[in-house]
């Protein structure tokens, strides 16, 4: 069973059991996939100016599809509630945003391969924003609205209780949330 | 050094610069995915906030549905959004009517 993350001296400190290590790496690798597939739709058509493939700027003509996906909509969502402002930040911005989730979430990954967890806050600060990435997908899974529907999930703490795939996700849901929760503490006590 | 002797006739007209200059807000919504404990220090971390005050703009943010969190320069402002995307928070940006 996972134990809290503390802050000491040495830095922010926890630990994880191997399934729970296995399970978080996938759930990573899960949220990657899906902005992956997103980074597909921004390949631009092959007879445009190559100085824009190279720039990795895009022409005010190629604007991006909204998302069609719900999670990544909640991934990468509008910047302003004026279609034509979101649009163009969409356009100028999404690329950047896609690589910095996907390189934070790599990172995670790869800080999941000990047991023990000794993070320095800047690094602890990282694998907080990769574990908000994933709970921000898993609730778009779980149908997650409003808050009572975030009530409803984190009654799910009985793991011998659980008897759907979905009732699972939301014991997985709270196991995430709880370690994202501890690491907040850990970071908070250790900007004291 | 240059001398200036004249205005250099690039002035935009006045009423373009008007709507230009009006400040951008920043606006972060409620969601009931991020942890509590996140957004404030999400406030506290990226906007120098004391402790305190990223309490507050967090629960207004939880009671009321949203928050203007600041205003400035547009460009200010997009970067602000851009940096509140890149930690899951649902945040947008206004223009002051």
């Amino acid at each position: 069973m996972a134990k809290a993350f503390k802050s000491g001296a040495r830095g922010i400190t926890g630990s994880l059991h191997a399934s729970e290590r296995k399970l978080l790496r996938e759930l990573f690798g899960d949220v990657i996939k899906v902005l992956e597939e997103r980074a597909a739709v921004h390949e631009l058509p092959e007879d445009i100016d190559p100085l824009y493939a190279l720039t990795g700027m895009r022409p005010k003509s190629a604007d991006l599809p909204e998302p069609s996906d719900a999670a990544v909509k909640r991934l990468l969502p509008d910047a302003s509630e004026d279609k034509a402002v979101a649009a163009e930040f969409r356009r100028l911005t999404e690329a950047d945003l896609i690589a910095e989730k996907t390189s934070l979430l790599r990172e995670a990954q790869l800080l999941l391969e000990t047991e023990k967890l000794v993070l320095q806050v800047p690094a602890a600060q990282r694998f907080a924003r990769a574990l908000n990435d994933v709970r921000l997908v898993l609730a778009e899974r779980l149908d997650i609205r409003d808050e009572a529907d975030s009530e409803r999930i984190a009654q799910l703490v009985d793991a011998a209780a659980v008897q759907s795939p979905q009732e699972y996700l939301g014991l997985v849901y709270n196991l995430v949330s709880w370690v994202q929760d501890t690491l907040m503490q850990a970071l908070m006590n250790a900007e004291r | 050094m240059r001398i200036m002797t004249a205005m250099p006739d690039v002035m935009t007209n006045p009423e373009t610069l008007k709507a230009q200059d009006k400040a951008w807000r920043l606006i972060v919504w409620n969601d009931p995915v991020n942890l509590m404990s996140y957004v404030s220090y999400v406030f506290q971390s990226y906007f120098g906030f004391t402790r305190e005050r990223a309490e507050q703009l967090m629960l207004q943010v939880h009671n009321d549905g949203f928050c203007v969190v600041r205003s400035g320069a547009r460009e200010a402002i997009e970067s602000d959004v851009h940096a509140m995307h890149g930690f899951g928070l649902q945040a947008t940006m206004t223009q002051e009517a």
